[in-house]
């Protein structure tokens, strides 16, 4: 067995600038945040983000400059707390390029890849003006009358999904709702888990169909104690709806969120924190004077 | 199935509050009744994101006049029983009580071979076709506006064998003549807003019902396409006291009120 347990900071430090990323998860239920602040604290550029229904992850990856483009169906924190006030100004403001997709033509792209063809059919978009700005072609049906859209490989470099349980070599056992989570492990170039708990991988023995995402396809595991944080993690946690409403809050302007991000994510007490290196870390982190 | 009690209470007209008012007619509850009237027994019925009417509304029908609707959502959970209901409409609250699991990709294919028979959605914008904008407001490459995004509206609108739309706002911003962008067309059966019931007919939005107390001036002012309110169109039925019963039930909170900041 191999043990492929390592930091927090060793996992994303193996991520390029550019990289195109998939994030486990649902708007505000088992996001990787964990993962998401340090790659904030590593100031990673140019990132694409694709998610179906994301929330603070994709939000906080556009608002600190990670993030180039984001491709989902929905970027939103729900009625509870509304707009992505940070994703909302970088896409106004040209700095992101919004990649709208339906949920289901990124899952879609997830299966082709997934499944090594290069397109996949989907039903329905009839009527929409999406498929034509995302530039989705249509095929004629080479069986019958009719045409069909059809959505190009969508093949994340990285896949960081946050579970409940993983052993040590990768296998990851996911509690309640899996998203499309194991369709990006599979879709995915390589996999980080982080979890709440890393245990004996013996214990998934009894009942390995409860194993979402088996090691093989796991490049890393992070022991991530509320990784999800301050989205919910079923099972263990609801997601924090204080500090959302105080981030969402604090994104109103640039200074504030600036501010609120280096108290809470730069500075988030007991995480690993690498040496920033080049300095921009505090370029991202200081109040402006 | 479901192993809820029926609701008690009666069928009939609701007692009027001391303000004179009818009980119940406060915009949140004429809209999960009004929503809630509009599915049956059997019918599978998914809401998505952001949800809360939608998520009231099915739990309604099916401890009333629905006792076997099939309830689905984004959490995954078949046929749920909230014990509490959240706000977010993904939450692992709404897989409590459910027998079986599924996912995202299991419910869009679902809709996608047909055998989806009801959609929510919605709309920042609605047109008089009943297509909605959830995408932007200007340009779609540099937009005045980034709004959340269509989710799975454009998947589903057209596969679903009936859409409900609902929206909170009811005014000529949100229904209008002209949408900036469509990011949804299709399988539209009814409209639900504060005001008013639509109906679509041949492919236009025409006023079923008005809710109590709203004028046919208020409704034709509130809305940016043109429509008609004749003398003879009926007032949407107050909430029954059986109803308000179980809406007290299950939704002791009040959550159906969320969406209306």
């Amino acid at each position: 067995m191999q043990d492929k347990r390592t930091t927090l900071a060793e996992a994303i430090a193996a991520i390029p600038d550019g990289a195109r990323l998939a994030l486990g998860g649902n708007t505000l239920h088992r996001g990787p945040s964990a993962a998401v602040h340090e790659l904030v604290r590593q100031v990673k550029r140019g990132l694409e983000v694709v998610k179906t229904a994301g929330a603070y992850d994709v939000d906080l990856l556009c608002g600190t400059g990670c993030a180039a483009s984001v491709a989902a169906g929905f970027v939103g924190f729900e009625t509870a707390f509304g707009m992505a006030p940070s994703y909302r100004r970088a896409v106004e403001g040209g700095a992101v390029e919004a990649k709208e997709h339906a949920c289901y033509t990124v899952i879609a792209g997830l299966r082709a890849a997934v499944q090594g063809v290069p397109f996949m059919p989907v039903a329905g978009l009839g009527g929409s003006d999406l498929p034509a700005v995302r530039g989705f072609r249509r095929l004629a049906d080479p069986y019958g009358a009719g045409e069909v859209v059809v959505v190009p490989p969508l093949v994340p470099d990285m896949a960081i999904l946050h579970v409940q349980e993983a052993d040590a070599e990768g296998n990851a056992r996911i509690v309640g709702s899996r998203f499309e989570d194991v369709l990006m492990a599979q879709a995915a170039r390589r996999v980080i888990v982080t979890a709440e708990r890393v245990v004996d991988g013996a214990c998934f023995e009894a009942a390995p169909e409860t194993v979402a995402v088996p090691a093989f396809l796991v490049a890393a595991v992070v022991e991530a104690p509320r990784g999800a944080w301050p989205c919910g993690c079923a099972g263990c946690y609801d997601y924090d709806a204080e500090y959302l409403a105080a981030y969402v809050a604090a994104s109103r302007d640039d200074e504030s969120f600036r501010r609120f991000v280096a108290e809470h994510v730069l500075g988030l007490a007991g995480t690993p924190r690498p040496a920033p290196g080049n300095g921009a870390v505090a370029a991202v982190g200081a109040p402006r004077r | 199935m479901t192993t809820e009690a029926p609701a008690g209470g009666q069928n009939g007209a609701a007692s009027p509050r001391p303000d004179g008012e009818p009980r119940g007619t406060d915009p949140a509850t004429m809209m999960a009744v009004a929503m809630a009237r509009l599915l049956r027994s059997g019918e599978t019925v998914f809401h998505g994101v952001a949800s809360p009417l939608p998520m009231v509304a099915a739990l309604l029908a099916r401890r009333l006049h629905a006792p076997d609707l099939i309830y689905l959502t984004i959490a995954g959970g078949v046929g749920a029983r909230p014990e509490r209901l959240p706000v977010s409409t993904v939450d692992p609250a709404l897989l409590h009580g459910a027998r079986a699991l599924v996912t995202l990709t299991d419910l869009f294919d679902l809709s996608a071979r047909g055998r989806l028979d009801v959609a929510f959605l919605s709309g920042v914008q609605i047109d008089g076709e009943g297509r909605l904008n959830l995408s932007v407001i200007g340009d779609p490459v540099r937009p005045k506006v980034r709004l959340p995004g269509g989710a799975g509206s454009a998947a589903l609108m057209p596969t679903a064998r009936r859409v409900i739309l609902w929206r909170t706002k009811h005014d000529s911003r949100v229904f209008v003549e002209r949408l900036d962008f469509v990011t949804a067309a299709g399988n539209v059966d009814r409209v639900v807003t504060p005001l008013c019931v639509f109906a679509r007919r041949s492919g236009r939005l025409v006023v079923e019902s008005v809710h109590p107390g709203v004028t046919a001036e208020a409704l034709r002012s509130a809305t940016g396409f043109p429509i008609a309110v004749e003398s003879g169109t009926p007032t949407t039925p107050a909430p029954t006291a059986a109803e308000l019963a179980a809406l007290d039930a299950i939704d002791p909170g009040r959550i159906r009120e969320s969406e209306f900041g």
